[in-house]
């Protein structure tokens, strides 16, 4: 009826529960069992990343302040980030996932999906349920006691990652045409991922409040009156178990961005911060292997106010000192009399590297050589080991976040740690 | 209000290197020697890999079910440091 996927179930989303939180606890045996969490860097108003499941029974959330966290558990215990950690636990769970299938994509680092498709002969009629309590069992053992996944099975990305908060922590289901009503029923609007608030006022405006409802509306509706776009269409098939979300992405844009530990207007303070960041940005430019022409600066003031400047440059660009002068040439447009709160430098319009090409000039191979040199080595002997002297503030000052959404930094920032 | 202290004392350490075993259990410190005091460890909580430029690093979460450490072993220049200590009974 409603032209649901009928095909088996060949997609499992694998998702690590709390993932940095039940790291540490893993790590730390007087952890287990209390609620704690871990933020970036410690301090009064820092924000929780991410808390243990003791922690969220409380009602501490992840993104809660820590004042906030403490004032509802005074016992909440809070450690900093350990990015090494998190990428061992993240490298086991990729082996144990590449054990089933060579179709493994990890969406961020606590979070995967294997793709079964054409892998029947070899699952000798294994079913992917048992699969699942083998990957959850082959966790424990070979990461530790205290780890636990929750596992969903579905014909497609989205179904598959519903499933695997379904019940939540450390379950397994699947949803396929034979429950998925059923499913839809159970659920709000907000518990589809990909539908926040904007969404939810979005589909409320054109009479749709339920996900059945949502299920129900037919695609040319939710093109024109709800999305406004293809968009709307991708939803109608996603929701019926129809693949649309495997496709891989272009990367279009590199970029850095800091929330500053002081309010101040002050060039002498800023710069150095935001010169680090641009050093940063040439060193994710250069590990993909590209070429910049477009950087984009922004800044947010503490009025509120939100400022950016962007310009395409007529050559590409990827040395350090390419990336800064074109960014502060754009950076120094600011409202100088305002104070910056947060502040941020991307690079887009990205080709392929062309450096293994001699350039005419003597000055434009020096400037190569030179950034190749520092970057080796930065690889040898641990990254901005060599760097700017100006940075020096900067570094102390911005510590590596974790990276949320994909994993492909995770190696670059395991240098620094 | 981080429980944990960090340290950067060269410790004497005792391990085991066992065969048969997962990666994980392969090397394990089993007791070491703190402001003179022996420590046997009873858990390990984790082991895992890290670097220094290009030294390897392999970093043991151990416990002596009093208090969590964080042990050090530098692959290359073959010694022991103890990073950092949870103290249990703070909790």
């Amino acid at each position: 009826m409603y032209g649901l996927n009928t095909e088996k179930p060949r997609i499992m989303f694998i998702d690590l529960n709390s993932a940095f939180a039940t790291t540490e606890q893993q790590a730390h045996p007087h952890l287990r069992g209390r609620p704690m969490g871990v933020t970036n860097r410690i301090s009064k108003h820092c924000c929780v990343i991410a808390a243990s499941y003791e922690a969220k029974a409380l009602g501490i959330k992840v993104g809660m302040r820590l004042d906030e966290a403490k004032s509802i558990c005074p016992d909440f215990i809070i450690l900093e980030t350990d990015p090494p950690k998190y990428h061992h636990v993240y490298q086991k769970i990729c082996a144990i996932m590449q054990d089933y299938s060579p179709n493994v994509k990890m969406k961020s680092i606590d979070e995967g999906v294997i793709d079964f498709h054409g892998m029947d002969d070899l699952l000798k009629d294994r079913s992917l349920q048992d699969i699942g309590y083998e990957i959850k069992q082959r966790v424990r053992d070979e990461i530790g006691c205290w780890m636990r996944i929750n596992v969903g099975i579905a014909p497609n990305r989205f179904l598959a990652k519903q499933a695997a908060s379904w019940h939540k922590p450390d379950g397994l289901d699947t949803i396929d045409h034979r429950n998925l009503i059923d499913y839809y029923k159970s659920i709000e609007l907000t518990d589809l991922t990909g539908i926040a608030k904007h969404f939810e006022a979005r589909l409320n405006a054109t009479g749709i409040f339920t996900p059945m409802q949502f299920l129900e509306a037919s695609a040319d509706h939710l093109k024109r009156f709800v999305f406004h776009s293809v968009i709307g269409e991708d939803w109608h098939n996603r929701l019926r178990g129809h693949e649309v979300d495997g496709n891989p992405t272009n990367k279009g844009q590199v970029g850095r961005q800091f929330v500053l530990d002081l309010r101040t207007n002050s060039d002498a303070d800023i710069l150095p911060r935001f010169h680090y960041l641009c050093e940063t940005t040439g060193k994710k430019l250069r590990y993909n292997n590209f070429d910049a022409r477009g950087v984009l600066v922004w800044a947010t003031f503490q009025t509120g106010d939100y400022w950016y400047k962007r310009k395409m440059f007529k050559s590409s660009f990827y040395t350090d000192r390419d990336i800064y002068s074109r960014a502060l040439y754009l950076f120094n447009q600011r409202p100088k009399h305002l104070y910056v709160t947060s502040m941020g430098i991307t690079c887009y319009q990205l080709t392929p590297s062309a450096r293994s090409q001699y350039s005419l000039f003597d000055e434009v191979n020096r400037q190569e050589w030179l950034t190749t040199a520092v970057d080796e080595v930065n690889e040898r002997y641990g990254t901005f080991m060599i760097h700017s002297l100006d940075t020096l503030e900067g570094k102390r000052r911005v510590k590596q976040k974790i990276p949320f959404g994909g994993t492909e930094y995770f190696e670059l920032l395991l240098k620094r740690a | 209000m981080d429980p944990i202290t960090p340290l950067n004392e060269r410790v004497e350490v005792v391990a085991l290197f066992r065969k048969n075993l997962d990666v994980s259990q392969i090397c394990l410190p089993h007791k070491m020697r703190y402001k003179n005091q022996e420590i046997t460890f009873s858990e390990l909580g984790m082991r895992h890999p890290t670097s220094k430029g290009k030294r390897m690093i392999h970093v043991f979460d151990m416990s002596d079910g009093v208090n969590d450490y964080r042990l050090e072993f530098d692959a290359e220049g073959l010694t022991w440091t103890l990073t950092a200590i949870l103290d249990g009974k703070s909790l």
